[in-house]
């Protein structure tokens, strides 16, 4: 099941090992922490802005986020890896029974979470059981022209393929699956498979240092897949038994 | 060798107690009880009307207006964020519910165990459950994002196709508190009718109409108490387990997650425990203010009372140490290092003062009053314990809620909650409590005077030997 | 019936009542033809009537089950009709049928108490009935029929044995 860092593994075995069908690698040495993922991710999915005062307080709504920490004390202090955080697409959800409503939901179909912002109603508690705080709330109508006036202009470049939610819904990374349905259209339009690298998230797409893989990981032959089973590969909170679809490679050169 | 044993320390009274200071042994005629218990109803000072003016100026404008603005705004006026998704609300839940325990646990296991000394005071303790639910309903309203469509969660058949998902916490304290109104509700309604056809008989005017209607034409007669008394003892032994069942449910709502300081096996129990706290001190309060403040009241509220309360209440909280001494040991023992940096937060962190102020109210002041049968006996030291008890607790349930979610495994999420329209509405929901209660106090018999007789006609002295020992028959 | 009149005794206490309650039956009347009423619940073996009966045990009985059938479909029936999946736990899970299934027949036992305990009381009813306030301050009122013509044979024999009042029974509006 998971790969163990800095122990080798038995390439042919691990596709076979994996379970899902969307995947997603992040390279933490290549990451520079530039936040490009960031933008590109709030620009597709339509995440609104918060805010000093809120984003402050906690309440920041991107949907990724870069964590920094640092080792030791001062003046012997290392920066360790960037490390992007967002919704790990767990096989075994951790948010999706403690929902009350269905809001939370896996696709079978995708081997996803769905979140179902029209169903929502807002109690929170699949918040707080997701360990890996993948999953950010609207607290209030951020985007409303009426109270913020300054953003009116930034509504013109909404993504007209995602919903925008309104406050009381909570939300999180769905690996741009409008990016996803939009492949599998063109791909059954033209009646052929999706290619490998024909489906690119956004943040995939704005990483100028290509840290982040995304294709099918039940596939052995994608970029995806063999990114996945080198031995730097690591799970986040891999102990708690998600099984998430995120695969994270650090400690490499 | 002298057979008389002496006192070991000071000198205790050998007097015997006066079996009259007993309300039990102390009877009045029923006409003459039914007559205290309305005048006590009627009489409104402006003492009385000062206090309901407040106490709606209160709820109109730290709950109504307060919450208009929450509803409009979104849940950014409050100070929850991540991690800290849940706040004071859930802890007002958890409080009202554990308040509202209280009612049931006295009306019905002191009924099923036949304590006699709990016959004035049950329907006091059982108007706190119903109004003490409607506040945990309130807040549990104010905590969803989208409240307006909270109708999503009644599981009938609908246009939409879905009905709600019963794996979820919730729904489970869905069902489990709606049970609980109901039956509580139910269970309060059932001895309150003979009462009502009392207080139906002696009104006239206004009250005489609402009365008439809620004593659904109670006369008394054989088959009438036969049906009553069934269908009260179906309720006593019933709703017991419910009782248990609810406040363990409500704990599921944090043992199902996966969060270090929640994920909790004994939570269970524990909470069921915290419940009987704070309510038992919550009815010492309560009691303690009628007794002082409604006519005639003390007759029917006595000392022994409070004994008996704080005698059930000193047991409890060594109960609830016991079982806070299990969740707080095993962590620290254990290992897990989410949970030992959580329990550094919660005792030596920015707040850690408000751990120890918790376990000196919890533990501390019942321990150390609660055994001296004198101030046992002290209606408004009763009180103050009881109202320090309800402040420890209130804060054990902080600690519990948005402390614990202030760490997680994820360290660069961390984030302290500072709650801000929250205290509002928290004080909209006191101030709604006690205004109900006030309201009620005047409107409905606050004693149960007919259980009070029966219980009277029940008890006489009995020359055993030399002494006139008070003795119970068991004519019910 | 018309070969009878109805008569209300009003008794102070216990003793009293249940001496009332001696003589009435040596006069000749059936247990079905006397009714107490009282303030306080009574035992019937104290004042030496027969127990009464109460379908109010049964009916509660009915209602758990019908309980216990609810929670059963909300649990179970639910992801039958409408199967969504969620985390990775079962469609149908037992320990939360336990529970759902354990509140719902409490709600259904004890709403059901309730609605039996109306029901078989015949409540809620506003109509004129045989009553006096003097009840509920604790007095306790045997309303019985006696043979026409011979109310003041009866009357007469109560009176003696210390009853308070006996009157003809007026159905008065509560």
């Amino acid at each position: 099941m998971a790969n163990e860092v800095q122990s080798p593994v038995n390439n042919s075995n691990a596709a076979q090992q994996v379970q899902g069908k969307w995947g997603m690698v992040v390279d933490q040495d290549l990451c520079t922490g530039c936040q490009a993922c960031v933008a590109a991710c709030s620009m597709e999915n339509n995440v609104p802005f918060v805010g000093e005062v809120d984003d402050a307080y906690g309440r920041s709504q991107q949907w990724i986020r870069i964590e920094r920490f640092w080792q030791g004390s001062y003046p012997d202090v290392k920066m360790t890896p960037f490390q992007p955080v967002m919704c790990q697409q767990c096989h075994n959800a951790p948010c999706e029974p403690v929902c009350p409503v269905y809001a939370s939901v896996h696709s079978l179909s995708e081997d996803l979470n769905l979140q179902v912002y029209n169903r929502c109603v807002g109690t929170r508690y699949c918040a707080n059981n997701c360990p890996y705080q993948a999953r950010v709330f609207n607290w209030r109508d951020y985007m409303d022209p009426r109270q913020r006036p300054e953003l009116v202009t930034l509504s013109n470049q909404w993504n007209p393929d995602v919903t925008v939610r309104r406050r009381g819904v909570m939300e999180k990374c769905t690996f741009c699956i409008q990016r996803i349905r939009h492949a599998e259209d063109t791909a059954e339009s033209e009646n052929r498979d999706i290619r490998d690298g024909e489906v690119v998230p956004a943040c995939a797409q704005a990483c100028p240092a290509n840290a982040i893989t995304f294709g099918r990981i039940d596939d052995p032959t994608t970029k995806v897949s063999q990114a996945a089973v080198t031995s730097r590969a690591s799970h986040l909170l891999e102990d708690l038994g998600t099984i998430p679809h995120v695969t994270y490679l650090a400690g490499g050169a | 060798m002298s057979a008389i044993a002496k006192p070991f320390i000071g000198s205790h009274t050998t007097e015997q107690e006066d079996p009259h200071e007993h309300l039990m042994h102390d009877p009045l005629p029923r006409g003459e009880m039914n007559a205290m218990v309305l005048e006590s109803m009627h009489t409104t000072t402006w003492k009385y009307w000062t206090l309901a003016g407040i106490l709606a100026f209160l709820v109109v404008t730290c709950l109504v207006y307060a919450w208009y603005i929450l509803i409009m705004q979104g849940l950014g006026v409050t100070g929850d964020n991540r991690p800290v998704y849940w706040g004071i609300f859930l802890v007002n839940v958890v409080f009202w519910i554990g308040i509202s325990h209280a009612g049931t646990f006295i009306s019905a296991i002191l009924r099923v165990l036949k304590i006699e000394s709990r016959r004035p005071f049950t329907r006091a303790a059982e108007l706190m459950t119903t109004f003490g639910l409607v506040q945990a309903g309130l807040s549990v309203f104010m905590h969803m994002g989208r409240v307006w469509l909270s109708y999503w969660l009644i599981p009938i058949p609908n246009e939409r196709t879905i009905w709600p998902d019963f794996h979820s916490p919730l729904m489970w304290d869905f069902m489990a508190i709606n049970t609980y109104l109901l039956c509580s509700t139910m269970y309060l309604f059932l001895p309150l009718i003979p009462d009502l056809a009392m207080a139906r008989d002696r009104s006239t005017g206004w009250r005489k109409t609402f009365y008439k209607v809620l004593a659904i034409g109670f006369r008394g007669t054989e088959g009438e108490w036969k049906n009553l008394k069934t269908a009260m003892n179906i309720f006593a032994f019933a709703i017991i387990p419910v009782m248990f069942s609810v406040h363990t449910i409500v704990s599921w709502d944090f043992a199902m997650a996966t969060r270090p300081g929640w994920s909790s096996t004994v939570f269970g129990p524990y909470f069921v425990i915290g419940a009987l706290h704070s309510g038992m001190a919550a009815v010492a309060v309560v009691l303690f203010m009628i007794r002082s403040t409604m006519k005639n009241m003390k007759y029917f509220i006595r000392p022994e009372h409070f004994d008996t309360l704080a005698k059930l209440s000193l047991m409890v909280s060594m109960a609830w140490a016991y079982f806070y001494f299990n969740d707080y040991l095993v962590p620290w023992y254990g290992g897990d290092k989410w949970e030992k940096i959580l329990q550094d937060f919660t005792q030596r962190g920015p707040i850690g003062w408000l751990w120890y102020f918790m376990l000196f109210c919890n533990i501390v002041v019942p321990w150390s009053i609660l055994w001296n049968k004198k101030w046992r006996r002290t209606p408004w030291l009763m009180a103050i314990v009881g109202l320090l008890i309800n402040i420890g607790m209130w804060i054990e349930r902080y600690v519990i809620i948005p402390e614990a979610l202030t760490i997680n495994r994820m360290p660069f999420t961390w984030q302290i909650y500072v709650p801000k329209l929250e205290i509002f509405l928290t004080i909209g929901t006191f101030a709604l409590f006690f205004l109900l209660y006030l309201l009620a106090s005047r409107l409905i018999p606050l004693i149960p005077v007919w259980e009070v007789q029966e219980g009277q006609e029940g008890h006489i002295l009995r020359k055993i030997g030399k002494a006139q020992i008070p003795t119970v028959s068991e004519i019910d | 019936m018309s070969d009878s009149t109805m008569l209300l005794a009003v008794f102070e206490d216990i003793e009293p009542a249940s001496k009332g309650i001696d003589t009435l039956q040596k006069l000749g009347l059936s247990e079905d033809q006397m009714n107490v009423i009282s303030g306080i619940p009574v035992k019937e073996t104290i004042l030496g009537r027969p127990a009464a009966h109460t379908h109010v045990g049964r009916i509660a009985i009915s209602g758990a089950i019908l309980g216990l059938l609810f929670g059963l479909f909300l649990i179970y029936g639910i992801p039958f009709l409408f199967p969504l999946d969620a985390g990775g736990q079962p469609f149908y899970p037992v320990p939360e049928g336990f529970i759902i299934c354990f509140e719902m027949t409490m709600l259904g036992l004890m709403g059901f108490a309730f609605l039996g305990m109306l029901v078989d009381s015949g409540f809620p009813s506003y109509t004129p009935k045989e009553y006096v306030p003097q009840i509920s301050d604790g007095r306790i009122a045997v309303l019985f029929h006696c043979p026409r013509g011979a109310s003041d044979e009866f009357v007469n024999a109560l009176m003696k044995i210390g009853a308070l009042s006996v009157n003809p029974a007026e159905a008065n509006q509560l």
